[in-house]
């Protein structure tokens, strides 16, 4: 920073650094976040500031890394398609049963009432839960960021098709029309799900973006790029979109979190995924009756789902503070 | 406003009309309604088939069912309402008619604990942010939304229904439960409460040593079983409520307001003791609504003879004072009746359905009784929108702490309550109508695995078994049924958004 | 301490001891990146009936210094020294000590009416909540005396006005209901933070002539924190000028701006446009060299600019405006608020349609142009806005910024882009250095400085200005247009110049246009506008321009006065009562009639 300052024409000597060092009450709660940091020589770009905030933020590392965790476990013990995994038992065998089937060293989640290792199986549905979800959540967040940046910037008819869209789903539950949707693509596998899914959740990211644009297209600079004859798609691009890229991480997270909630959630009550793929709900659908039995059968699944939800969740809290740092302030 | 009210509802019904044909048109595609007879080996296969086609009518096109359904629909404002026919030929409207009500009656309740509790803990939070209390409502606000309904239902049905009905069954606390649950009390209590170390560790040792005592005299006198509450316990209850709330609303500097709020908690137990027999035995709910407007009415009267300079305040602690009377005036009730229902059901907490069949008891046991029936599937449900509830109000709340008008306020020389309660509360609320709305859809949806892990016959119920079957009318009608109460509800939160703004109100 | 306190004890400073004292105060904040020391030990005093200007520019620690005799600073805030507000300790008040000094000690009036007023509550509630909470008036006497405050601070209809809600009322009258509210308890001194700043300059004289009047007929003390020396000139009795965090110079009004001691003050005084004083201050303006007969670089025929809004009726923003702007010539746009001028500019860049009228950019029609056609227009015309914090992709490194107009028109290579860039870096006076830098590194006139070689990436025959340096401190407004007039010099493009802020305008432009609502009242060149107006509007745009010069100030004020007498207009005052009763806390029970309202508890917490 400060060989700008001594490099500066002369007679800026006094100018202060509008917002960094704005010491007034009000400038002051706000700094740091944009400005240049005051006592430090050091300059950060916009990235690495949030990367530092996102870092501070412990909840959200340590989700990071239990959720990393499990995305390899699950995808390395029973491998993926043809490709083998470390785990020696699979999930459709089933083998001689120890005891009543209660979590041992050899089957650390069990077995199920058949004798399968509950191991391999529950690895199999997170594999399945995982990447519906995720599929979902980027499906939905391409979506609606697109239809969002469109309605917001150029107003007119697709912003009203998009607002009378999710006036349509203040009216019908979301669980509803997925479960309607879903019924009907439960033939196509599961990246028909995914895609159905994925297709009816991205009205909320929508209307994220829609705002995000509607206030950034008044913005002086978005003005001075459609003065100089910038065209729309330029100025979406490489104004408006870079600049929404806080909304859009956090709000695509969350939507991570709540696709896995609603996949679960649809298999349960048997619109979802169907057999022979399964998911962690439909594993607890199965395996609800043996709750007093054979609770492990219960217990798995339904952690699984809660602990990646949660892990997702505090990511998208860390991403949305470390995005925007206004509800830090008091922090000290 | 009228106007206003006039052109939403005017959009609304739009809304709905369209979002009733995708609904419709989505249904009717989802999959084969002939599949079970087409798989089937039965004899007269084919004429079964050709049975169900006429009945559904197949061979129609999509929209004059359509048209036939609205039409039915239409018929409902002239008196003679027609949703249709099951798979099975089985009239919808009836079956509406039934799961209507346990399902409405669930999403209401439901809704109304979400919001009073999600607010006041999204406010409490916010006044106390980075405390040990924020962190461990923060905490649990995303555990309740990562969580999934369908298992955490099931884990409920367990331990808080068959280990409850198991305890009460005997109803006393081990020693060990009485000393962790005192405890917890008194940690959540100097958490909330916060102030310096010193005030903490009083207000901790004071809640521990309270509830000990009481939890080992409940123990003594087989409370849990037998318990009672009295007319003492409500008129201390209704005091201590009085007190608080005018000590939050206006400030127990203007007297007059205390003084009201605890004339309206004498005057409602006197009027409790009054009316007991009548109360107490077999009174029905017309009553029960009529003593209940004269007790509100009564309490603001006795607001607005106190009064003094801030009368619509005091009126306004008065008759929340009485509303809270009101509700331990029932709960006393209720409490003394809990032994005689214990008799006729040793097992109180139900787990499936939304009623117990054929239950024979006076009109107290069967409110009890459905209270009994509706608290898990409540609580799950609560659960869940507490938790978006309570963080949007943090957040709105800590975004309006920081406007400059609460600035000015403070440099009146206002106190942290006034600044609070008068300037920053009412503001926060603006935004969170609008969440309210949004959130009751996801409700509906909640609803839907609730009552089908608790094996409600609900709207839930009507929808999963209409759409398995590939059957429109059933699906049509929980569409009709939870889509205008959504629509009543976004309505509601209109009103109330500008009833709270005035910047838009005229 | 550099202080260097010329003050001589004037006839004003006798008067008895101080409301209002700072000793040895230093304020830091704990922040996120280490400590920031905002205060570094000041020494400021407030005598009753004084007015003391805290001048300074953004970041000095004027407004955290006033913050902290109200004990309302953040709470990552350490705060040394002694503060005294009468005969009370600032530092040695507990909670409710606090909470009885705010408003009854010392009231605050904040710079933005807009947003401090709480929006949901009625003027009424917000100026009773504070007379009932002192003691000073219960239930229906708090009403009148709600009402009678209004009438003071001379708004109309008080007993309406107190059921209205603030955005009911314009931007004046909340400042004026926001002044009703700091003298509502009768305070022994109130803190302005930049109590005009927000307001345009026919209101802020007449705020700053409600204030002066205030101090005398109530002998409140006054610590005015202002940036604007034209101010100061209008109101201080006593000045004392802060720089990052220590007062480098004290004195009176008269000592500190027309004798100033200080480099710094010096600086700052000869930074300030002074209106009256014409061209030439911050460097020559080259005449227009146009022929007559050349095409204008704009003109605009008979324009009407509307604004549909749903429910309500078409609001029209621009009516039959008409003016040109000849090749080479800088025209000012003045105005005030609302006036249109920001508006007018934006349908010039082609950036909101006309609802009827022509824009000629150099002969030709903006509205009727298409395409490939249209986007070649718009490279003739460049661009800089108001605000230095919005006008830079926060995401675009300052190289890419300045070439992207080259870019979107597909002009030269990278390597010719870079040399343009470097050029226009020069031009603009920064360092080459910044090439590689974000927006957020940079200083607000520094980001400035790159709007302006932005503009002029393509050299453009037309360059619309809205409000350039509006946003920037004086001494950094200085440069900028310095800067400005050797680029216009060099380059001599065509200059819409939209400001609100005629000094500004005196110093630069060969022609202004004055609007108001929307229309255009008088248009000539510079000298007859600003120096000798015709119409009304004008003249009283001019006169109520504070100049920053003590004696030429109260001369001008006076001028002014005349001519709103002369106009049948009231000068803004406090309207007093003979027999005015000064408000005194009540300990007996009147406006509590049966005596219930007792005082001993606190208010709840």
């Amino acid at each position: 920073m400060s060989d700008i300052r001594n490099t500066a024409p002369d007679g800026e000597k006094y100018e202060p650094h509008v917002s960094a060092t704005s010491t007034d009450a009000i400038g002051l709660a706000a700094g740091g976040s944009a400005g240049p940091l005051p006592g430090e020589d050091k300059s950060y770009s916009q990235g690495q500031l949030v990367a530092r905030r996102f870092f501070r933020h412990k909840a959200a590392l340590g989700s990071m890394i239990v959720l990393g965790l499990i995305i390899v476990v699950a995808f390395t013990s029973i491998g993926i398609g043809p490709i083998p995994g470390w785990w020696p038992k699979g999930y459709t065998l089933q083998y001689d049963k120890i005891g009543d089937g209660a979590p041992t060293w050899a089957y650390p989640f069990g077995q199920d009432t058949g004798g399968k290792d509950y191991f391999a199986l529950v690895m199999r549905g997170t594999q399945f839960s995982l990447i519906i979800a995720f599929s979902v959540g980027i499906i939905s967040t391409i979506v609606g960021t697109l239809i969002g940046a469109v309605a917001g910037f150029y107003r007119g008819w697709l912003e009203a098709i998009l607002m009378r869209l999710t006036d349509v789903f203040i009216v019908i539950p979301l669980l509803v029309v997925a479960a309607v949707l879903g019924k009907t693509a439960s033939g196509w596998g599961i990246w028909g799900l995914a895609l159905v899914l994925g297709l009816v959740t991205w009205t909320s990211l929508a209307r994220l973006v829609r705002g995000e644009v509607l206030s950034l297209r008044e913005r002086d600079f978005v003005l001075a790029a459609q003065a100089v004859g910038t065209s729309p798609w330029r100025i979406i691009t490489r104004h408006v979109l870079p600049n929404s890229v806080g909304v859009i991480i956090v709000s695509a997270t969350l939507a991570i979190a709540s696709a896995i909630l609603l996949e679960t959630s649809l298999s349960y009550l048997g619109f979802g995924v169907q057999a022979p793929d399964t998911s962690l709900g439909t594993l607890i659908d199965e395996y609800q009756a043996a709750f007093a039995t054979r609770p492990w059968l219960f217990w798995w699944p339904g952690m699984l789902i809660l602990t990646i939800a949660l892990c997702v969740n505090f990511i998208g809290d860390g991403l949305r503070d470390a995005f925007d740092p206004r509800q830090n302030r008091n922090k000290d | 406003m009228l106007k206003f009210i006039l052109r939403r509802i005017g959009a609304s019904a739009l809304v709905l009309l369209g979002a009733s044909l995708l609904m419709f048109f989505l249904t009717i595609n989802s999959g084969d309604p002939l599949k079970d007879l087409r798989e089937s080996n039965v004899q007269n296969k084919q004429q079964l088939m050709d049975q169900r086609s006429a009945l559904l009518r197949l061979d129609d096109s999509p929209w004059e069912r359509y048209w036939d359904w609205l039409s039915g629909v239409g018929g409902c404002f002239t008196g003679n309402c027609d949703l249709g026919v099951t798979i099975n030929g089985v009239d919808v409207l009836g079956l509406t008619q039934q799961a209507a009500t346990s399902t409405l009656r669930l999403i209401t309740v439901a809704t109304l604990l979400a919001i009073v509790v999600g607010i006041a803990l999204g406010i409490l939070t916010a006044i106390r942010q980075y405390s040990g209390f924020d962190y461990s409502i923060t905490f649990s606000a995303f555990l309740f939304f990562s969580l999934p309904v369908f298992w955490a239902a099931t884990l409920l049905k367990e331990f808080a229904a068959i280990q409850y009905n198991n305890w009460i069954a005997v109803g006393q606390y081990a020693p060990w439960t009485i000393v962790i649950v005192a405890i917890l009390a008194g940690f959540l209590l100097q958490a909330v409460l916060g102030g310096t170390t010193r005030r903490r560790l009083i207000t901790a040792a004071a809640t521990f040593a309270f509830v000990t005592v009481m939890l080992f005299v409940f123990n003594a006198l087989d409370w849990w079983r037998n318990p009672m509450f009295g007319i003492a316990g409500v008129l201390v209850v209704s005091a201590a409520a009085g007190v608080l709330v005018a000590a939050l609303v206006v400030g127990l500097r203007n007297r007059r307001a205390l003084y009201a709020a605890l004339t309206t908690a004498v005057v409602g137990t006197v009027a409790y003791v009054a009316f007991a027999p009548m109360l107490v035995n077999d009174p029905s709910w017309l009553l029960l609504a009529v003593l209940f407007v004269v007790a509100i009415v009564v309490s603001v009267a006795i607001g607005a003879a106190w009064g003094g300079y801030a009368r619509k305040q005091v009126m306004l602690v008065t008759g929340i004072t009485g509303l809270i009377t009101s509700i331990m005036v029932v709960a006393d009730i209720l409490i003394a009746h809990w032994a005689s229902f214990l008799s006729i059901k040793s097992r109180p907490i139900s787990t499936i359905g939304s009623q117990t069949p054929n239950f024979t008891g006076g009109f107290w046991e069967q409110v009890l009784d459905m209270g009994t029936q509706i608290l898990l599937p409540t609580i799950l449900l609560t659960l869940v929108s507490v938790a978006t509830h309570s963080r949007y109000t943090r957040s709105s709340m800590l975004e309006t702490l920081n406007q400059d008008y609460v600035r000015t306020a403070r440099s009146k020389g206002l106190s942290e309550r006034e600044v609070i309660v008068k300037h920053a509360f009412r503001n926060a609320l603006i935004p969170i109508t609008t969440i309210v709305a949004f959130d009751f859809a996801a409700l509906i949806g909640g609803a839907v695995i609730t009552e089908q892990v608790f094996g409600w016959k609900g709207m839930g119920a009507l929808f999963q078994d209409g759409l398995n079957a590939v059957d429109p009318a059933p699906v049509m009608a929980f569409f009709l049924v939870t889509g205008v109460a959504a629509v009543l509800m976004n309505l509601v939160a209109d009103i109330a958004y500008a009833a709270l703004d005035p910047r838009i109100r005229r | 301490m550099t202080t260097l306190d010329i003050s001589v004890p004037g006839p004003v400073s006798a008067a008895g001891d101080a409301v209002l004292s700072f000793e040895d105060l230093s304020v830091t904040f704990k922040t996120e990146f280490g400590d920031v020391h905002a205060v570094k030990g000041i020494d400021l005093e407030v005598r009753p009936g004084e007015v003391v200007a805290l001048v300074g520019e953004s970041g000095s620690g004027k407004s955290v210094t006033s913050m902290t005799a109200l004990g309302l600073l953040p709470r990552n805030a350490r705060i040394g020294g002694t503060i005294r507000v009468g005969d009370k300790v600032v530092g040695g008040l507990d909670g409710r000590g606090l909470r009885n000094m705010r408003g009854n000690d010392v009231a605050m009036v904040f710079q933005e009416p807009m947003t401090a007023l709480n929006p949901v509550l009625t003027i009424g509630d917000q100026l009773t909540e504070g007379l009932q909470l002192h003691g000073i008036a219960y239930g229906k006497q708090a009403i009148a005396r709600a009402a009678e405050l209004l009438t003071m601070v001379g708004i109309p209809e008080p007993e309406r006005r107190l059921k209205q809600y603030p955005h009911e009322l314009s931007g004046g009258q909340r400042q004026r209901v926001v002044i009703a509210m700091a003298i509502a308890c009768d305070p022994k001194v109130i803190i302005a933070d930049e109590p005009t700043t927000a307001l345009d300059v026919t209101v802020q004289a007449d705020i700053l002539d409600l204030l002066r009047s205030l101090k005398d007929k109530l002998n409140t003390g006054i610590l005015l924190i202002t940036h604007n020396m034209g101010v100061v000139a209008d109101m201080a009795d006593r000045v004392a000028v802060m720089l990052k965090g220590d007062l480098v110079e004290t004195g009176t009004a008269d000592q500190v701006l027309n004798h100033p001691r200080h480099e710094y003050t010096k600086r700052l005084l000869a930074a300030v446009p002074h209106l009256g004083a014409g061209p030439g201050q911050f460097g020559d303006v080259a005449p227009v060299v146009a022929a007559p007969e050349d095409l204008p670089a704009l003109d605009l025929g008979n324009l009407v600019i509307e604004y549909h809004r749903v429910g309500k009726p078409t609001f029209r923003a621009v009516d039959d405006v008409s003016l040109s702007v000849a090749q080479g010539e800088i025209v000012g746009l003045v105005g005030e608020s609302g006036s249109g001028k920001s508006t007018i500019a934006k349908c010039a860049l082609g950036l909101i349609p006309a609802a009827s009228g022509s824009v000629s950019i150099l002969g030709t029609d903006f509205n009727k142009m298409r395409g490939k056609e249209l986007k070649a227009m718009r490279r003739r015309i460049g661009v800089v806005f108001q605000d230095p914090a919005s006008s830079l992709n926060p995401r675009l490194p300052i190289g890419d910024v300045i070439a992207e107009p080259l870019v979107v028109h597909k002009e030269g290579d990278e390597r010719s882009r870079r040399r343009r860039v470097l050029e226009l870096l020069d031009a603009v006076e920064l360092p080459r250095s910044v090439y590689n830098r974000y927006p957020h590194e940079l200083s607000g006139g520094q980001r400035q400085r790159v709007s302006i070689a932005r503009a002029l990436t393509l050299d453009p025959e037309l360059l619309v200005a809205d409000e350039p340096t509006s946003a920037l401190d004086v001494s950094v407004q200085a440069n900028v247009l310095k800067m400005f007039t050797a680029l216009q010099e060099r380059y001599k493009f065509a200059c819409l110049f939209v400001s609100h802020d005629l000094a500004v305008i005196d110093l630069l432009a060969h022609r202004v246009v004055v609007l108001q609502n929307g229309r255009i009242v008088e248009q000539g060149p510079r000298e007859d506008v600003l120096h000798h107006p015709r119409e009304e509007y004008t003249q009283r745009l001019i006169a109520a321009a504070p100049v920053p010069e003590p004696l030429e100030q109260r001369r001008r004020r006076e001028a002014r006065h005349a001519l709103l007498n002369k106009l049948g207009d009231d000068i803004a005052e406090l309207h007093i009562e003979d027999d005015y009763e000064r408000p005194q806390p009540k300990r007996d029970e009147v406006g509590n009639p049966s005596g219930l309202a007792g005082y001993g508890g606190d208010g709840g917490n």
